[in-house]
Parts: C-alpha cells; structure tokens; sequence
C-alpha cells in the first residue's frame, strides 16, 4: 500500500512523509506535476495527495489527465485555495476529496483511512462517536460495546447520523433515507425516532448528544464534560 | 456655451445655424443679382433707343436739324401711349426735339456728360428712368435723351424684382430643410455602426472583460478611438488577471507554511503549549482566509444572469456552522420561509456573507443560546443573536476594515463584516444593524428579488 505525495514545499512533503510513515503508510515525494506524472505511469498508488499550486503547473491538470486515462485511484486534493468555487472545480475535475491548508495531521490520516476503504470491503466498518459505535456490516449498534437493539427505521436513522457525525444531517435527507423520495411523511416522524433514540441512548450511558438544529437537521456528537 | 450630448444633435443644430444665415443671404444675393440684371437690361434698351433716334436725325447743309421718325416710332413715344419720351439736345444744350408736349428736356437740370449717363427722376407723378448720351452727327455732338416711366402697365422687368421675394424667395426655405431632414438621414447612417459599438461597450462590466469593440464597420476617423478602448479593455482584463492570480499564488504562499508550522506543532510533546499553539493557527489561519477573501472581493462582479435561493443558502451556513456553534455549547436555528427564495446574486459569495454574520453572531451570543437565521419574501436574511447588541454609536463603523471593539483580542482581525458588507454591496443589496428589545443584536441583508 503504497501513496504519493505531490507537494511542492519540501518541509511540508518531509513533516508528510514522517507523519503517514508513523501511521503505518509508505510513501512516495514529488515535488512537481512532471514528476507526478512520472510517478504515476510508473507506479500504482493506493491513494494520491496532490498540492493544486505546483511550480510547474496546475495539480488539477494531473488530475483530469489521471481520471481521463479511466485511472480510479482515489485523489485527496489539498489546496491552499479555500474558496467554494476551487472546492467545486477541485471534485468537478476528480478529486474524491478535498482538504484545504492550513489542515491538522489527524485529519489528513482521517480522510485517506477513508479513502482507502474500497465499497466492497469485506469486513465491516465500525463507526464511532464517543463509547457508541456502530457496525455497518452488521447494522448492530454498541454502547460501551455492548449490543444495543433498535427498531429498523431507528438502527437506520442512527446510521446516517453516525456515518456524517460531528455534521448536520438534513431532516429532509433522513426522511429520503428512510421512507424513499415518493412516500408522504408525516411531518414529525423524524423526531419521534430521534426521541426515541436519545431516550435509549442515554438510558444505556452513551456519551453522545443528538441536536436538533432547528429549521436544518439532527447532529451527533460526543457529550462534551461540562 | 451649450453643451451636445450628441452628434446629430450638434450637427442639427449647427446645420440649422447654416440653414438661418443662407436663407437669408441666399435670397439677398440672389436679389442683387436679379436687379443688377434688370439695370443692365434697361440700359442696353435706352442705348438703342438713344441709337435708333440718332439714326433719323440729320443735319441741314444750313446747320439746322432735322429728326424724321417713322410713324411707327413716333407712335411709341407719343403721350397717349405713355410710356417712353425723347429729347435731343444740341452742345449748347438748346432742346432741338422732344417727344413731351411743351418741348422740354426729360431730365431738368444739364446732363450732357462726355459719355452716357443714367438716372431716375419724377414727373409729375411718374417715376421715370432715362439716359443722357452723347452722340456724334455729322461731326457735331448731341446728347440723346430716352426715358421711360417705369409704372406704365407694359413695364415689366421691375415688376419681376418687385416680385422676387413674395413668390419666389419663400421657396428656399423649405428647399433648406428638406436638405437639413436628408444630412439628417446620411448622419444617422453614417453613425450606425459607433451606435453598434456602444451598444457593444454597455455589456462590457468587471464580470465581462472579454468583451471587445467590434472594428469591421467602424468610420476610419472613429477607428482610433475604438481601438484606443479595445486597448484598454486588454489593459484592464490584463489587471484583473493578475489580481487574481495574485490572489492564489498568496494563498498558497501563505497557507503551505502555516501547514508546516501545524505539521511541526503536532509533534510537539507538551500537550498544553500544543493546545495553545494550535490555537494561534487557528486564529491566524482565518486572517489569511479574510484577507484572500477580501482581495478576491475586490475584483468581484455578480453575473446579471445569477440567481440564488437564499433560503437554501442560509441552511447551507446553518449547517456549516452548527458544529462550531455546538462546540461552544450555543445552538444555530434557521426559520421563516420553507421553500426557496430567489434572488439574484452569486450563491458561493452570499453563502460567505451570511457565514461571516453567523460567526460573528455565534461569537457574541452567551453560551446556552441560540443564533436565529431568518429568511423572508422578498429576498431578506436577518441574523439573531442574544448578544450585548450594537450601541447607536458602531453601527456605522462596524462594517469597516479592521475595526474591532477590543483590539487585545487577537485572531479577530474586524475583517468579517466588511467582507459582508462588500459583497452585499456587490449585490446592490443592504444592510442594516438593530439591537432587539429583549437585547442582542439583529444583522438585516435585503437582497434584489429574482423577477
């Protein structure tokens, strides 16, 4: 498992090279588009972080010549551009995601953990939110690793909120989860779940809060100590 | 001075000026040239009158004259007809012959000149005209008195003058100002295609700076001016370019390090100056983010033909910055409408807007409350907090550059409301600051409804 790290500043590439080398990850350096051109024919990578602003050309020129040679794998882009218009470009080109600088380490290890988890693997992936987690394969939740047992439609509401926790999960995007597009919903039949889900989850000790952003959607996060 | 605003206006008004000042000499001269003409005419008719009657006089061997006119001509200046008269004078200025009754010279006073003259006099009533010329017969010199009344029935050379102006002179006129109304016509044709330039040249905005002036059909004496503009044009998409190129070479400049420093930061042991660094970073990361954003504002223009849903926009920041909200134990909500509004504007930059009112907001209001994002019909996003509000006094300086009210705090450099303020102004929206009764601070961004 092999990545490629295109990053013109050589303190950055190197502080890179250290900190994914102390989280088990190989990689290779490249300081310009050529070379990760280079790198690329040669070479298949397990994933690829590629610096838009190189000396000798745009990073997300690489990226369309990449994606147009039918080439999949997967492109964390990281840019100094912060703007919403480069975001657009940056996975309007094919960029699986996109981190802006000044970024902290553990985030960068976060989003390639993620990119390298491929649809079909095998074993299951386990969400965790404080002492909750969540199992995917087995659609089984745990709190302090002990089995917690939900009805369908809350094991599914839970879900959605796990896989996007420490974000804002539309109500409109619950409701499409879990009745489809077509189906009339009553109007609170989210937040019955979400009550539900709160009262059980609390009952059984877990450290989480569901929010209700009121107008947007639900949120879960760890239960911060006050 | 009068000022034109444009060139038929000036070439009408010019040409009007003309118009006046021919319509006036035009006539004149032409007036002068038809009586001169007319004298011309009269003249040459006396001398052969003068020259006809000098044909029939003869001188005796005696020494005495003799004048024989046919009866034709005697006919012609008889009084009963009236209209022309005769005198012959001898060097003495003795009257040998005259056609008047009492046998008088026409012209009173002694008119024998060495050579022809002409002029008018009255008899009676009449107004007559004659010459006086001399004339050598058999060796002696006469001097031939003609004369004709100028108000006899069958005169008619100066009744043409006379008439010149009543029935010929007014015909100018009009003849002018057709000529006026076809100049007119050839100007506005002439000028169709620099009409077709600035047509052109409205569409060109800092959004727009590809746009150049069509040449093709341009009047060479206007094609200086026209490339002189398309010059310019190329000189300032040229600037525009730089600016933002300048924008992203400081972005990266700026950020790659402040990466490094972050990368070197984490592998520092104490987690407490960690923490703190961290921190600062974080404080100095939003500066340059402001910053860039402000040097991107600068060279930024709405696309007429933009529209956005603010309702959706506002969710979108609501849920953007919800997680930040939470981590400082306060909420964010969103109300008012439930569908979309449509405005028209750009809805990357007015997502920026709002975002900067929703920190700001999240900033001030105390722990345990909530930021209120309202949208309402027509196009208007009001941002709640619970907050110590905004005295009288800052609601006019809030929304400048690095303005702050403690300037101890650092990683608030005062840039998010200008930022907002620039780009509600891009928008030619407004904005406007109260404090609610129950206390806090209400933030109103009115945007230009879509249709």
């Amino acid at each position: 498992m092999r990545l490629l790290v295109v990053e013109d500043n050589n303190d950055l590439a190197q502080l890179l090279l250290k900190g994914l080398g102390a989280e088990g990850f190989a990689a290779d350096v490249v300081t310009t588009a050529g070379e990760a051109r280079a790198a690329l024919a040669t070479t298949r990578y397990a994933a690829v972080m590629l610096d838009l602003g190189l000396p000798d050309g745009d990073g997300l020129a690489v990226l369309r010549e990449l994606r147009e040679r039918k080439d999949a794998t997967p492109v964390l882009v990281l840019t100094a551009r912060g703007g919403v218009h480069d975001r657009v470009a940056g996975l309007r080109s094919g960029a699986d995601d996109y981190l802006a600088k000044p970024f902290a380490f553990e985030e960068l290890v976060a989003r390639v953990q993620a990119l390298l988890r491929r649809p079909g693997d095998l074993l299951g992936q386990l969400l965790r939110v404080g002492n909750v987690a969540f199992d995917t394969e087995a659609r089984q939740a745990f709190v302090d690793d002990k089995p917690q047992f939900f009805s369908a439609r809350e094991v599914a509401v839970l879900e959605i909120l796990m896989r996007r926790s420490g974000r804002v999960v539309s109500k409109k995007l619950v409701e499409d989860h879990l009745f489809g597009l077509s189906a009339d919903v009553g109007s609170n039949a989210v937040e019955v779940y979400i009550h539900r889900l709160r009262k059980q989850l609390a009952d059984a000790g877990g450290k989480v809060q569901i929010h209700t952003i009121r107008g947007v959607g639900y949120l879960i996060a760890e239960d911060r100590e006050r | 001075m009068i000022r034109f605003k444009s060139i038929i206006s000036r070439i009408i008004s010019l040409h009007v000026i003309a118009i006046g000042i021919t319509s006036i000499c035009m006539p004149l001269a032409l007036y002068w040239l038809l009586s001169s003409t007319a004298t011309d005419l009269q003249h040459r008719a006396l001398r052969d009158h003068a020259e006809t009657i000098a044909r029939y006089l003869e001188a005796g061997p005696d020494g005495a004259w003799s004048l024989r006119l046919p009866a034709g001509l005697e006919e012609l200046y008889s009084e009963s007809y009236g209209r022309y008269a005769y005198a012959v004078l001898d060097g003495a200025g003795k009257t040998l012959f005259s056609s008047l009754a009492d046998h008088a010279p026409i012209f009173p006073d002694d008119r024998r000149a060495p050579g022809p003259s002409f002029l008018e006099t009255r008899r009676g009533d009449a107004v007559i005209y004659g010459a006086s010329i001399p004339k050598q017969v058999g060796g002696r010199t006469v001097w031939i008195q003609v004369a004709q009344d100028l108000s006899h029935r069958d005169v008619l050379i100066d009744d043409i003058v006379a008439d010149f102006f009543p029935r010929v002179g007014w015909i100018i006129l009009p003849i002018l100002l057709l000529l006026l109304a076809i100049d007119i016509a050839i100007f506005r044709r002439a000028l169709r295609p620099v009409l077709k330039a600035s047509d052109t040249a409205q569409t060109i905005s800092p959004a727009r700076t590809e746009v150049r002036l069509p040449t093709a059909d341009i009047p060479r004496e206007i094609l200086p001016l026209v490339s002189a503009v398309n010059q310019a044009l190329e000189r300032l998409e040229h600037g525009f370019r730089t600016q933002r190129e300048f924008t992203a070479d400081a972005a990266h400049e700026l950020r790659t390090p402040l990466t490094v420093l972050r990368a070197r930061i984490d592998t520092l042991a104490d987690q407490r100056v960690r923490e703190a660094l961290r921190q600062d970073i974080a404080g100095m990361s939003r500066i340059v983010s402001q910053l860039l954003d402000i040097a991107e504002l600068e060279s930024f223009v709405v696309d007429p033909a933009e529209q956005a849903d603010l309702q959706s926009v506002c969710a979108e920041v609501a849920s953007f910055m919800a997680p930040l909200a939470l981590a400082q134990d306060k909420s964010i909500a969103l109300t008012g409408a439930k569908g979309p509004v449509w405005i028209k504007g750009n809805p990357e930059t007015l997502f920026q807007a709002i975002r900067n009112l929703a920190e700001n907001a999240i900033h001030h209001t105390p722990a345990g409350t909530t930021v209120e994002i309202e949208v309402t019909e027509p196009g208007v996003a009001r941002v709640l907090d619970d907050g110590p509000g905004v005295p009288e006094s800052e609601r006019q300086v809030i929304f400048r550059r690095f303005w702050r009210r403690d300037r101890r705090r650092s990683g608030n450099a005062g840039l998010g409301l200008s930022i907002v303020s620039r780009i509600v102004e891009a928008h030619a929206g407004s904005i406007a600051v109260e404090n609610r009764a129950g206390g806090g601070a209400v933030f109103s961004v009115s945007f230009v409804p879509a249709r």
